[in-house]
C-alpha cells in the first residue's frame, strides 16, 4: 500500500517523513549516505578514483600530456575536465554529444578547480612558451542517483592526489623533452575542496545529500565548496525557491562539518594505498 | 575540437608523454599460449539501470548496462531490434592511447557487437520493443572487445531479458615472429605487438559461434581455423565462472526483494 501511494502522491509521500525529520531510507535530514572511496584502479591512467555516495558511482581519470602552453599565459598548464553522463547511468541520458545536465557538471567543476586553485597552473608548467603538462581529468558516472556534483568534486580530488608524473627534462641540445618514466613524483595539491549538496522542499525544508529522487521532488538545489580554511570556493545554486541569509548560513556550517568527515576518509584511504 | 562549445576547451593539440620516453617498454613475457587471465564478474551492480555487470580480467575492465528502451517506431509486425547498442571507449586517462573527445567506437565494433548479442536473445518476445545495451569500457589491458561483449551480455541476462543463451567473448592474439603463435586472452602488451587479432563469441550451452571478428596478417588459414578453436575453448572454460555470477546476482536479488 506503501508502494501504491508513493506512484500516485510521491510529494505526500515524502512529505509524511519530513514532518517526522526524517526520509524514507532512514536517514535524518542532515546525514550524508555511506561514502565508499577507492583511489588508484586504473593502471592505464596517471592517477584515478572510484566514489560511492549510497547507490551515486563516479569514475575519474586523470591524464596528462604535453602541450604547449597558452598564449596569453606562457607559464601555465591546462587542466580540462569532462563530466560524462553516459546512457548506463540513468534513463534519462541519452548517447551521443553532453546534454545539458554534464555541461553544467563540466563547468562547475572546472569553476571548482579554478577558484580553490587546487593546482596551482604554473606548477605543471615544464618550459615557460614551449612545454606544460596538460591533465584531462574524464569523470563518468557509472550509477546516477543523485548528488552527482558531490560525488564529482571527490572523485576529482581523491584522482588528482592519486597523479603521479615523470620527469621531464629538456635536452638543451636537441631542445626536445626528455621523460624518465621510472621517476615519478606526486601533484602539489594546495587544497582540498570539498563539495556539500542541498536540496530545498517546499520552500523552507533543506536536506542534504539528495538521491535522484529526492532532487526529482525538490523545489531547489543548493551546493556548497568548502576548503579547509572553512573558505568558501564555490557556491552553486540553479535557480529554485529562494533561501534566507539564515539558512544559507547553516548550510556553510554543514560544509563545513562535511569537510571534515570526507578529508579524514580520503587521508586514511591514502594512507591505506601501498607504495606502487 | 573546433567548435565544440559543449566541452571545456583544452589546447588545440597534445602529445603522450610515452612518445618522449628514453626507455622502451619490455617485451610481453613468453607465456603458456592458453592460459586465461582470472575472471571476476559480478551482475547487478547498478541501481538505474534495468540490468547490469562488471567484468574484470587482469587489466581490462569493463561494464555492461541494459536499460530496456520504449518502443521503437510504428513497426507493424516487425521483429524487435537489439538497437542501440553502443560501446563507448572513454577518453584519453582509461586507455593506452589517446584520443581526442569521448568517442563511442567506430561502426564496425558496435555492429560487431549487435551481430554477436542478437542471436542469443529472444526478439520475438519482444515485439516492437527496442532494447538498449552499451558497454563501457573502463580499462583496456587487452581483450577489450571480447571483456565489453561478455559485460553486455551478462547485463541482458540480468535484466530479466528472454535468451537462448549467455554469449561469450575471448579475445586472441597473434605474436610475430619466427613461429608465430596464437596467444589467448592477450594483454594490452600482446596486442600491440601482434601480427593479427581475433575476437570470437560463442553461446556456449548451444556451442554456436555468434560473432567473430578478426584483422591482420595471419598466414595460412589453418592457423585462423585453429585459432578460432583456441578461442572457442577458451569462452568455454569461461562459462561457469558467469554462471555462477548470474547465479549468486539473482540470490542477491531474491533477498533483497520485499516478502
Amino acid at each position: 500500500m506503501a508502494a501504491g501511494f508513493k506512484t500516485v502522491e510521491p510529494l505526500e509521500y515524502y512529505r509524511r517523513f519530513l514532518k517526522e525529520n526524517c526520509r524514507p531510507d532512514g536517514r535524518e535530514l542532515g546525514e550524508f549516505r555511506t561514502t565508499t572511496v577507492n583511489i588508484g584502479s586504473i593502471s592505464t591512467a596517471e592517477g584515478s578514483a572510484l566514489v560511492k555516495l549510497g547507490n551515486t558511482t563516479v569514475i575519474c581519470g586523470v591524464k596528462a600530456e604535453f602541450a604547449a602552453p597558452p598564449t596569453d599565459a606562457p607559464d601555465k598548464g591546462y587542466v580540462v575536465p569532462n563530466v560524462d553522463l553516459p546512457p548506463l547511468c540513468s534513463s534519462r541520458f541519452r548517447s551521443g554529444p553532453p546534454g545539458e545536465e554534464a555541461q553544467v557538471a563540466s563547468q562547475f567543476i572546472a569553476d571548482v578547480i579554478e577558484n580553490s586553485q587546487i593546482i596551482q597552473k604554473e606548477d605543471l608548467c615544464i618550459s615557460p612558451g614551449k612545454l606544460a603538462w596538460v591533465l584531462y581529468c574524464d569523470l563518468i558516472c557509472l550509477d546516477y542517483d543523485g548528488n552527482i556534483l558531490d560525488a564529482c568534486t571527490f572523485a576529482l580530488l581523491a584522482a588528482l592526489k592519486n597523479v603521479q608524473l615523470p620527469e621531464v627534462t629538456i635536452n638543451e641540445e636537441t631542445a626536445l623533452a626528455e621523460v624518465n618514466l621510472k621517476k615519478k613524483s606526486y601533484l602539489n595539491i594546495r587544497t582540498h575542496p570539498v563539495a556539500t549538496s542541498f536540496a530545498v522542499f517546499d520552500d523552507t525544508l533543506l536536506i542534504v545529500d539528495p538521491t535522484g529522487e529526492e532532487e526529482h521532488l525538490a523545489t531547489g538545489t543548493l551546493t556548497i565548496v568548502m576548503d579547509e580554511e572553512g573558505k568558501l570556493c564555490c557556491l552553486h545554486k540553479p535557480g529554485g525557491s529562494g533561501l534566507t541569509g539564515a539558512k544559507l548560513q547553516d548550510c556553510m556550517s554543514r560544509a563545513v562539518t562535511r569537510h571534515k568527515e570526507v578529508k579524514k576518509l580520503m587521508d586514511e584511504v591514502i594512507k591505506s594505498i601501498k607504495p606502487k | 575540437m573546433p567548435g565544440d562549445h559543449r566541452r571545456i576547451r583544452g589546447p588545440e593539440e597534445s602529445q603522450p608523454p610515452q612518445l618522449y620516453a628514453a626507455d622502451e617498454e619490455e617485451a610481453p613475457a613468453a607465456r603458456d599460449p592458453t592460459r586465461l587471465r582470472p575472471v571476476y564478474a559480478r551482475a547487478g551492480l547498478l541501481s538505474q539501470a534495468k540490468g547490469s555487470a562488471y567484468l574484470k580480467a587482469g587489466g581490462t575492465k569493463a561494464e555492461g548496462g541494459e536499460r530496456g528502451g520504449g518502443p521503437a517506431g510504428a513497426g507493424g509486425e516487425a521483429p524487435a531490434a537489439l538497437r542501440g547498442t553502443a560501446l563507448r571507449v572513454p577518453p584519453r586517462p582509461l586507455r593506452g592511447a589517446p584520443t581526442r573527445a569521448p568517442r563511442s567506437c567506430g561502426e564496425e565494433v558496435k555492429l560487431a557487437l549487435q551481430e554477436a548479442l542478437e542471436p542469443a536473445v529472444r526478439l520475438g518476445r519482444y515485439p516492437r520493443a527496442q532494447l538498449e545495451v552499451s558497454a563501457l569500457l573502463l580499462e583496456d589491458g587487452g581483450s577489450a572487445l571480447a571483456a565489453a561483449l561478455t559485460a553486455a551480455a551478462l547485463a541482458l541476462a540480468d535484466a530479466g531479458v528472454e535468451m537462448y543463451d549467455l554469449v561469450v567473448g575471448c579475445g586472441l592474439s597473434l605474436a610475430p615472429g619466427p613461429a608465430p603463435t596464437w596467444l589467448l586472452d592477450p594483454t594490452r602488451l600482446e596486442e600491440e605487438r601482434a601480427a593479427a587479432g581475433l575476437t570470437v563469441a560463442l553461446m556456449p550451452v548451444l556451442n554456436q559461434v555468434a560473432g567473430l571478428l578478426g584483422s591482420g596478417e595471419g598466414g595460412l588459414t589453418e592457423s585462423w581455423a585453429e585459432a578460432v578453436r583456441l578461442g572457442l575453448e577458451g569462452c568455454q572454460r569461461l562459462y561457469p565462472v558467469l554462471q555462477q555470477c548470474l547465479v549468486r546476482a539473482a540470490r542477491r536479488r531474491g533477498a533483497a526483494a520485499p516478502p
